[in-house]
């Protein structure tokens, strides 16, 4: 019996060490399995973010200009981040940084500091611009088993200081600034001078090419005077044949003088219009067949077209993100794009939601209203939209000097009023 | 000596009418600049006049829509803004967009992309022990995909 009980007990204890054995064992795997997990999220971290504004300050030289500039750098991804200073550029010795380095905590998204500036009067003798550079570099994080060594990304806010030239000279490039509803489109020509001397008149010939290098037509813009130091804008019309890309070969010309270049530039914010988005039968809870009406308004045929269709829920969470077939829309044709959503489980309502068209990595998008009922969806676009018109309101100004010649004409009214009473005494 | 108070007194009503009616009718408007993004807040005003130069010439109009909003993304720059609702022009107020200059390393399994993240067209440099090894010109939100090794150093292009 005692014989058994032995047996039994060292049985008992082979079970249980194995057992522990084995809850040993698998605890081991696990914390292992932990333990890689950890180094690699450590060693290959899946993202570097890092931002600085503002990216450029620009400054007109004056002698002896001492200035305080500054800037804020940004922990976009809000981890903690080690980042250190530099200075680069021609005007690296007439810079002071507050900072060599700094540290931000998770918490921390952004934090500002500060640089100065000591120009020196010699390059005052050199017009033209000159530039530094401040440099905010990512230091990388120390893992268990050392540096990691993978890309580090560093972020520049730049100065820029303009000296006058002694004569006249100009910076300008070209914009677009929009089209009307007529299709008029108005280019903008910003000119900045940067001499020392007035420009009586500045004005520009603009020559309009296709990007396979065609002559389309070619534009005068307004003509404006500008001070030294500042900064005017020359417009001109322009009906494009199409939206699209163009290339504007600009001549800028200032008194006597001329400046040359060129920039593409794009007609029309939108690629593709969304015309007209509906549904033909709807009956809640099933499928709905949602034909949407795109048109390409490019100079060019775009290939692989399609469309997402985003439903917010009331508390503004995605109840549907659904995704169109893709389609090829030659340039100036109008087709339609077949998007289908499953309405299982959607209440009657009100939803907002978003129509998103993709093509060659540019997207137009639309907000929506969606009004569900039982037999029926009505979907409406809502927008901000941006006109070449508008603003017909008397100015402040205008208001106030209109008040000021009422009271004259009525002070005036008053003094020949009482001057007759006074004659009609004597 | 009564009369001329008596002018005096109606001249001050009739100025403090007229500003009163404009204290009412006057365009108010709030702005809240998110970034690029410029919301505008107006309770009787109709239009808002945005312009980069402070003489507004060459102005856009922003309609403001029936809940009394209207927003816009702008590029990064000085804009100058003033609210219309048809009868009073409001008075000229100034916006500024930082530029902001933004790069991104996402890195997964197969392969590690560059992501312009701020607000402006950049120029990105790769430098390997000092040495410039390759430069790359981002649109904002543009991508490519790169070699996940040296160093990347974004500024702002133009």
């Amino acid at each position: 019996m005692k014989n058994l009980l032995i047996y039994n007990r060292d049985f008992e204890n082979e079970v249980f060490k194995k057992n522990i054995s084995l809850c040993f064992n698998l605890r081991f795997i696990l914390i292992c399995m932990l333990i890689i997990s950890i180094s690699l999220m450590i060693l290959i971290p899946g993202v570097n973010a890092l931002g600085i504004t503002p990216g450029r300050t620009t400054l007109n030289y004056e002698p002896g200009l001492e200035k305080e500039i500054i800037f804020s750098v940004l922990n976009s991804e809000e981890k903690p981040l080690k980042i250190q200073f530099s200075i680069e550029g021609e005007l690296k010795n007439y810079i002071t940084l507050a900072n060599n380095s700094t540290e931000f905590s998770a918490l921390d998204y952004s934090k500002d500091f500060k640089y100065n500036i000591k120009l020196p009067e010699s390059i005052a003798k050199n017009p033209g611009l000159h530039t530094a550079e401040i440099v905010a570099l990512e230091i990388p994080g120390e893992s268990l088993q050392g540096t990691y060594v993978g890309a580090t990304v560093a972020v520049v806010s730049q100065l820029y200081v303009y000296v006058p030239c002694p004569g006249k000279c100009i910076n300008a490039d070209l914009n677009v600034q929009g089209t009307d509803l007529q299709g008029i489109t108005t280019l903008i020509v910003p000119v900045i001078n940067r001499g020392e001397q007035k420009i009586d008149e500045t004005k520009a010939k603009i020559e309009i090419y296709s990007l396979a290098g065609e002559k389309l037509d070619e534009i005068e813009t307004s003509s404006a005077s500008i001070e030294p130091e500042k900064r005017t804008e020359l417009n001109a019309k322009w009906k494009a044949v199409s939206e699209g890309e163009y290339i504007g070969k600009v001549t800028v010309f200032y008194d006597r003088e001329f400046i040359k270049f060129e920039k593409k530039f794009t007609v029309g914010e939108e690629i593709l219009n969304i015309e007209r988005i509906w549904v033909n039968e709807f009956r809640l809870g099933e499928i709905a067949k949602l034909r949407i009406l795109v048109e390409n308004k490019w100079n060019k045929d775009l290939n692989n077209v399609f469309s997402t269709l985003i439903v917010y829920d009331n508390r503004n969470a995605e109840m549907a993100n659904v995704k169109s077939a893709s389609e090829d829309i030659p340039s100036l044709t109008e087709k339609e794009l077949i998007t289908y959503w499953d309405t299982a489980g959607v209440e009657e309502g009100e939803y907002n939601g978003k129509l998103i068209v993709i093509a060659e990595e540019k997207s137009t998008d639309k907000n929506l209203f969606l009004k569900v009922r039982k037999d029926s969806l009505d979907i409406s676009g809502v927008g901000f939209a941006i006109n070449p018109e508008g603003g017909e309101g008397t100015s402040l100004t205008t208001i106030l000097i209109i008040l000021v010649i009422l009271l004259l004409i009525g002070n005036l009214a008053w003094f020949v009023f009482f001057k007759r009473m006074r004659k009609k005494k004597k | 000596m009564n009369k001329h108070i008596k002018i005096i007194g109606i001249q001050a009503i009739f100025l403090i009418a007229v500003l009163i009616v404009i204290y009412f009718l006057y365009p108010k408007t709030e702005v809240n600049v998110n970034e690029n993004l410029v919301d505008f807040k107006s309770i009787n005003a109709n239009v808002i006049i945005i312009s980069e130069n402070p003489d507004f010439s060459n102005p856009r109009y922003l309609k403001i829509e029936e809940g009394g909003n209207a927003a816009l993304n702008l590029n990064p720059g000085t804009y100058y803004w003033k609210a219309d609702n048809g009868i009073i022009e409001g008075m000229k107020n100034e916006i500024i967009i930082k530029s902001e200059v933004g790069i991104e390393i996402n890195r997964t399994e197969n392969k590690s992309e560059l992501i312009n993240i701020g607000n402006v067209k950049i120029n990105v440099t790769r430098n390997e022990e000092g040495v410039l090894v390759g430069y790359v010109t981002l649109e904002p939100d543009e991508s490519k995909e790169i070699e996940d090794k040296g160093g990347y150093t974004g500024r702002q292009a133009g």
